[in-house]
């Protein structure tokens, strides 16, 4: 938002005709709606003045290549490339174009819409607005609707959003953004020797060095006391392994040892203290159902001095206490693993950085442990917990469900991919029918298309107003139909029909079929026709669905012969369908 | 829902209840009626816990002229809170069903460490530095002389609690630690003084086994619980071990250190109070003279553990003259010490019996059975009048005069045993003096004798007449219940084969076999991938679970199980445990599933539910043995067969499967939950072991599940998830009621119902 208030930026750039051009020094100026270019030397014939309005998209390079370069690039297919002094410059301009693009796309949608359909007009709320905004730079499908059909002036924005309430609310929310977990990978420190030398190499990624970092503090904190001053990050690292090898190889007298001459070799030799303080922190908020910790304190038996049980059991201590703190047990660093993976990826910091990663680290620690062990809320919410635990299910009738919605960003993708699952167990019994398959479900949907319409022919004679039901089965058969041609083409590259055509073509084809799509959905939606201004929407899709019709036809002429049969199967329902809609508003006239 | 048994009207705080629950409250109520102990087996996953409360309590609540008592005892703290939690539930039920007239008073006691809020106490580390520094804060002596001095430090709550007196009461209502602990920090009283003061007033007490069993601490806390008190036992198929625990002493030599350097403490002590108030110790004197071991109104801060002899078994008399002067006693005690020492350097094992040692005590360091008996009581009383009050510094001398008293008090029943070193590592000297005892009825015979009905229940005390036997008790109710299932939620199976169809085994001469440590690691990785939320594993030992995780880390198998699901691992060290666990919990809570590796035997296996999604499979790596080489054991098998006539190997065996059936019996906490359990190890497929398995987990273990590879087990997995999955009537099928609603015992009637099972 702060990029967006700030309404002018002006950096020094060089504009380029391409990318090997030297290029003309001058000075870019970005304001809301435009940007111009002014050279240096006012002799120079090069001088840009363009609105945002006509720029469809914008490239860069990224941090730390050789050239700073920001490419705009223009709808009718030019671009203007800059190059900036530098990376910092040249991410201010980048973001400034990316917020002034989408404001001026959006610009350009809303405000003919709005006096298009001023009776059914809504005052929408800034937020609301954002939202439908963000919904349609996500979805670039749904731009291209939102574009044919609203500032065409067929729907209005009300009706428009009417059928995707669902959507809307679902962002409502704000979910924040899918976090990648991380891996449940333990770094063994498995040493790659190359068996001549003594040599004995470990590799460390960007990665491991976050694990290391968030399963060993006392690691975390010797890189924030060390590096620089008093260490490179080489050297560091090569102590942290030379630690590592020295627990590998079990020996702790040897440990010791090191340790006593190489103080800084000590931190990370002896025991996280660290560790054990969180520990004592974590262990009064755990539940008390699971606290085994406290009864300790009700046991008179297991006296710390004397041992019966278990203890007698085990591997008596043969080391002095002095090697003590040396001694480090695979099962505690397999729990704090589990645990640090457990948590999740805590920081959002780009991994390159050691020292940043490290410092975010421990600051969301220090937050996280600032947080009082007698936090009225947490307290609450775990007696809120117990009481739930200690119920016996069964016995009662049950609760509410504990069932978390369903995230579905994109409904297409959900719904092919349920095609595509719906599809492979088909496919395990009538395998090498694929093709076969989709132009017989072709048909099929035909066939059914046929029967609903003479149905509701039928009823539509009878009865005026038309079974809500038929209609819904009409619009899934078709639907289904589509998307699952759609599916089965796009997965299946060599026998694909719709990868053989053309990419203007193909990509023309699945645009009328959304929007066929979207129209039958208000059409149908605005049956019965009771109103005035049902009948003047209804009316409306109906001629922007004969004009799909033409164009339809248009592709499947302009197409190459061999390939035409395949293509009338494929609009052919599409044809069909607004037939029907035709024949179906007649019957209501 | 509420119903009659008898002439007792029942609340129940769910809409339905199962059919064995319904029995098992009939068998309980006849018990109380009848005024005796009783003894019941009831399958885990049945609601032992809530059946008991809700009868003992409505039986409470029909009988308001003759009000009986309920202590409820749990083994661990956790567990009592679990208890707690359902009594709340079952007391709000009431309370909205019979208005004010249900309100009871409930609470769980624990030590200090649990309850104290005193920030500067309850930081300390374990539980006697804490009772220390509360004594430090509370001991009389402390207190008189804050008086004079502001400058000497006392704990606030305690001032406040003391300053209160008769109005420091907790109003009706059941109270969970933390609770007492929120109830003390807001009223600013001490929450363990005021616990400690209103277990003799509440209804329902919960505390820990210990509490009755245990007769130091018995002695301080349970002392004046009236006989109409129902005492339960829950969980009690290992309470022969905490009988035979309670009255056992090991003394190594840092014991033996330790309190050579508490009586050069004491002896300056008493050199300090020569020079500056002999009175003092001439009024000890006096006092012991009049046969007073202890003065008799100790006010509650100054209490100490008392005599490790059951109430019975102590001398009312006069403490004999040549312990009465502390000097004399401290000479006892030196030459006590001294003589352990000896014996300590022994080269070889040996065993002998109380009346052996004390002689040979008695010839060699001149001190007779009597001074030996009085031991722990001198001491007491003199640590008293030395005003010591950081008791827990002298842990170890007190460990030597408990040993003292117990090996001076009883005959038989136990025996001493000096090991040089420990078996496994000769090489290491680490010699060890333990007075064991062997028979459990002594340290429960007092709770049998003093209260008038004694529960004893459990999920598995199979073969159940066994028990009375071990304790020595008459039940009038004897009874081992099934469970009644809508559908086989449970699915048992024993694995005798790898997936190399190699036998598998945790058997001595097997058990570091690289194949056998390869197949079990293949085993859990099928099941990882094939069983969803949480699984958890049981070894053996500790030392076995370290080796056999080493070694899958090795090959890389861990690798891949961390794969499917986050690995925790229970450790030595509680604290860590406790988190793991909690950790785990999260991970089968968000869905990520992981695996937990425990071990049988230990504090895990004892306490903690895996029930419903935190545990869907259970696997029981190798049959739990004990370690059978060791004296202690083979000295209570040889004394459990001159005595029962019990066959060393059926012992053995029984022990085993208890545990490893009480290992597997977590998994199931109600009839709506399912698990499986795999005991993987060629030998549960012996008849002779399975037998030994409760009858529940039998009853489920069909056939073809007897001699199982891992492939087959994998298979058999999938095919019970997918069943489990299915919708299934609650209420059961065709005619066999497993649920019942108020409607279903109205019409059943009492009558016939207790024949049903």
């Amino acid at each position: 938002m702060a990029d967006k208030q700030q309404q002018v930026v002006v950096k020094r750039a060089r504009h380029k005709s391409s990318v090997k051009d030297p290029g003309t020094p001058g000075v870019l100026k970005m304001t809301k709606d435009r940007f111009t270019f002014m050279a240096n030397d006012p002799s120079s014939p090069v001088k840009l003045n363009v609105e945002f309005r006509t720029i469809k998209g914008h490239k860069f390079t990224k941090d730390g290549t050789k050239q700073a370069l920001l490419n705009l690039t223009q709808d009718q297919g030019g671009n203007y490339i800059f190059e900036f002094e530098n990376f910092p410059d040249r991410n201010v301009c980048k973001d400034f174009v990316a917020s002034a693009i989408a404001l001026s796309g959006e610009a350009g949608r809303t405000v003919p819409e709005k006096s298009a359909v001023p009776i059914q007009d809504e005052q929408l709320s800034a937020a609301e607005m954002e939202r439908r905004i963000k919904l349609l730079q996500e979805d670039s499908d749904l731009q291209k609707l939102h574009k044919q059909f609203v500032i065409g002036g067929i729907l209005s924005e009300a009706e428009f959003w009417a059928t995707r309430k669902k959507l809307l609310e679902q962002n409502y929310s704000r979910r924040p953004k899918q976090r990648v977990a991380l891996k449940n990978d333990m770094w063994s420190t498995k040493p790659l020797a190359d068996g001549q030398s003594n040599r004995v190499t470990f590799n460390l990624t960007p990665e491991i060095i976050l694990q290391i970092f968030a399963e060993k503090p006392a690691v975390r904190q010797a890189y924030l006391n060390f590096v620089p001053n008093k260490m490179t990050e080489k050297e560091f690292w090569t102590k942290y392994s030379r630690a590592e090898y020295l627990h590998s190889t079990k020996n702790v007298i040897a440990a010791a040892a090191e340790a006593a001459e190489d103080e800084e070799l000590a931190v990370f030799l002896k025991q996280d203290d660290m560790l054990v303080n969180e520990a004592r922190k974590k262990i009064r908020q755990v539940d008390p159902t699971l606290d085994m910790e406290a009864d300790e304190g009700d046991d008179y038996m297991h006296l710390p001095i004397q041992d019966h049980g278990l203890p007698r059991n085990d591997n008596k201590d043969v080391l002095d206490s002095q090697y003590e703190p040396y001694r480090r047990s695979f099962s505690q660093h397999l729990n704090q693993h589990a645990a640090v993976v457990l948590q999740g990826r805590v920081i959002d910091v780009e991994l390159g950085d050691t020292r940043s990663v490290a410092e975010a680290l421990a600051r969301t620690k220090h937050a996280e442990l600032a947080k009082d062990a007698s936090d009225v809320y947490l307290d609450k919410e775990r007696l809120e917990r117990i009481s739930r635990m200690t119920e016996i299910e069964d016995l009662q009738a049950p609760r509410d469900p504990a069932v978390a919605p369903l995230s579905i960003k994109d409904p297409r993708d959900y719904f092919d991919s349920q095609q595509a699952n719906a599809f492979s167990t088909l496919g395990d019994t009538v395998s090498g029918a694929k093709q076969l398959k989709c132009s017989v479900s072709t048909r099929e949907a035909y066939c059914s298309l046929k029967e609903c319409i003479s149905e509701i022919k039928f009823q539509g004679l009878t009865e005026p107003t038309i079974n809500s039901e038929v209609a819904f089965k009409v619009l899934n058969g078709l639907a289904q139909n589509i998307s699952s041609n759609k599916y089965h083409l796009g997965r299946n590259p060599n026998e694909s029909i719709l990868d053989s055509l053309p990419k203007i073509t193909r990509e023309e084809l699945l645009l009328h079929w959304s929007s066929i799509q979207e129209l039958l959905k208000h059409f149908w939606s605005s049956y019965p026709i009771t109103t005035k201004y049902l009948l003047t929407k209804a009316t409306k899709l109906k001629d922007a669905m004969s004009q799909i019709y033409p164009k339809l036809q248009e592709i499947k002429e302009s197409v190459q012969s061999d390939l035409r049969h395949q293509v009338s199967l494929l609009v052919q329902p599409m044809l069909q369908s607004s037939v029907f809609m035709d024949q179906a508003f007649c019957c209501r006239l | 829902m509420k119903f009659q048994i008898e002439d007792v009207t029942v609340y129940f705080p769910y809409d339905n209840i199962y059919p064995e629950q319904y029995a098992y409250m009939v068998e309980l109520k006849r018990a109380l009626d009848a005024k005796g102990h009783c003894l019941l087996e009831m399958p885990t996953g049945t609601g032992k816990t809530i059946a008991l409360l809700s009868l003992i309590t409505s039986y409470a609540l029909s009988k308001p002229s003759n009000p009986i008592k309920f202590i409820y005892c749990t083994r661990t703290v956790h567990e009592m809170e679990k208890t707690l939690s359902e009594l709340k539930l079952l007391h709000n039920y009431q309370l909205q069903h019979l208005g004010p007239a249900a309100k009871i008073l409930a609470l769980g006691l624990s030590s200090r460490k649990n309850l104290c809020i005193n920030p500067t106490v309850v930081s300390a580390e374990n539980r006697d530095s804490v009772d220390a520094a509360c004594r430090k804060l509370t001991a009389s002596w402390v207190r008189e002389l804050a008086a004079e001095n502001p400058r000497i430090p006392t704990c606030s709550f305690f001032e406040n609690y003391e300053k209160s007196a008769s109005e420091a009461i907790l109003p009706p209502g059941v109270y969970t630690l933390q609770d007492l602990r929120a109830y003390g920090k807001l009223k600013g009283w001490c929450p363990y003084f005021l616990a400690r003061h209103m277990v003799q007033l509440a209804n329902v007490v919960v505390y820990s086994y210990q509490y009755l069993l245990d007769p130091k601490v018995a002695g301080i806390i349970s002392k004046e619980m009236q006989r109409e008190s129902v005492v339960v036992f829950d969980e009690a198929h290992n309470i022969d071990n905490v009988c035979i625990e309670a009255l056992s002493v090991s003394v190594r030599m840092q014991t033996l250190e330790g309190a050579t350097r508490n009586i050069n403490r004491m002896s300056q002590e008493i050199d300090r109070f020569k020079a500056t108030d002999a009175g003092r110790l001439r009024a000890e004197y006096n006092r012991l003279v009049e046969g007073l071991a202890l003065r008799g109104d100790l006010p509650a801060s100054d209490a100490w553990l008392a005599n490790p002899a059951l109430p019975n078994d102590i001398l009312k008399e006069a403490v004999p003259g040549n312990i009465r002067r502390a000097e004399h006693f401290l000479s006892v005690l030196r030459r006590l010490v001294q003589y352990i020492r000896g014996r300590l350097q022994t080269e070889n094992v040996e065993k002998e019996g109380p009346v052996a040692f004390v002689a040979s005590v008695n010839t060699q360091a001149g001190i007779d059975q009597k001074m030996l008996r009085f031991c722990y009581d001198r001491l007491h009383s003199l640590m008293l009048t030395l005003e010591i009050s950081d008791t827990d510094e002298f842990l170890h001398i007190q460990t030597i005069c408990d040993f003292a008293t117990l090996v001076g008090t009883y005959t038989r029943g136990f025996s001493i045993i000096i090991e040089p070193f420990d078996e496994r590592m000769p090489h290491i000297p680490d010699p060890v003096l333990q007075l064991c005892c062997h028979d459990a009825s002594l340290a429960i015979k007092p709770v049998f004798e003093r209260f008038q009905s004694v529960v004893i229940t459990s999920g598995t005390l199979s073969p159940i007449d066994l028990y009375p036997r071990l304790l020595n008790f008459n039940p009038v109710v004897s009874r081992s219940f099934t469970m009644s299932l809508t559908r086989d939620c449970i699915c048992p199976m024993v694995l005798t084969r790898g997936s190399d169809q190699l036998p598998v085994s945790t058997k001595y001469d097997l058990r570091s076999d690289p194949g056998v440590e390869k197949n079990y690691g293949k085993l859990l990785l099928e099941m990882v991938s094939v069983v969803p939320d949480g699984i958890v594993c049981f070894f053996v030992s500790y030392s076995y679970m370290d080796g056999i995780v080493n070694s899958w880390h090795e090959t890389g198998l861990l690798k891949e199980i961390m794969q499917h699901k986050l690995v925790f691992i229970e450790t030595q060290d509680v604290v860590e445990t406790t988190l793991a666990l909690d950790n785990y919990r999260k991970a089968c809570d968000c869905g990520r599933g992981a695996v937990f590796f425990s071990v049988a035997r230990g504090k895990v296996a004892e306490g903690i539910d895996f029930d419903r999604h935190y545990g869907r499979l259970v696997i029981m790596f190798g049959v739990p043995f004990q370690y059978t080489l060791s004296r202690i054991l083979l000295a209570r098998l040889e004394y459990l067969r001159d005595t029962f006539q019990i066959k060393e190997g059926d012992f053995l065996t029984f022990d085993a499967l208890r545990q490893a059936a009480q290992c597997v019996g977590r998994v199931i906490r109600s009839k709506a939950d399912y698990g499986m359990m795999i005991f993987a190890d060629k030998r549960y497929s012996r008849h002779d072991k399975r037998s030994k398995l409760p009858g529940w987990i039998l009853s489920h273990l069909r056939d073809a599940h007897l001699n199982l590879s891992t492939d087959m087990a994998a298979h058999i997995a999938r095919e019970f998830l997918r069943k489990m999955a299915q919708p299934y009537d609650k209420t059961g099928v065709m005619g066999k009621k497993t649920l019942l609603s108020e409607a279903d015992l109205e019409k059943m009637g009492n009558s016939n119902l207790g024949e049903m099972f």
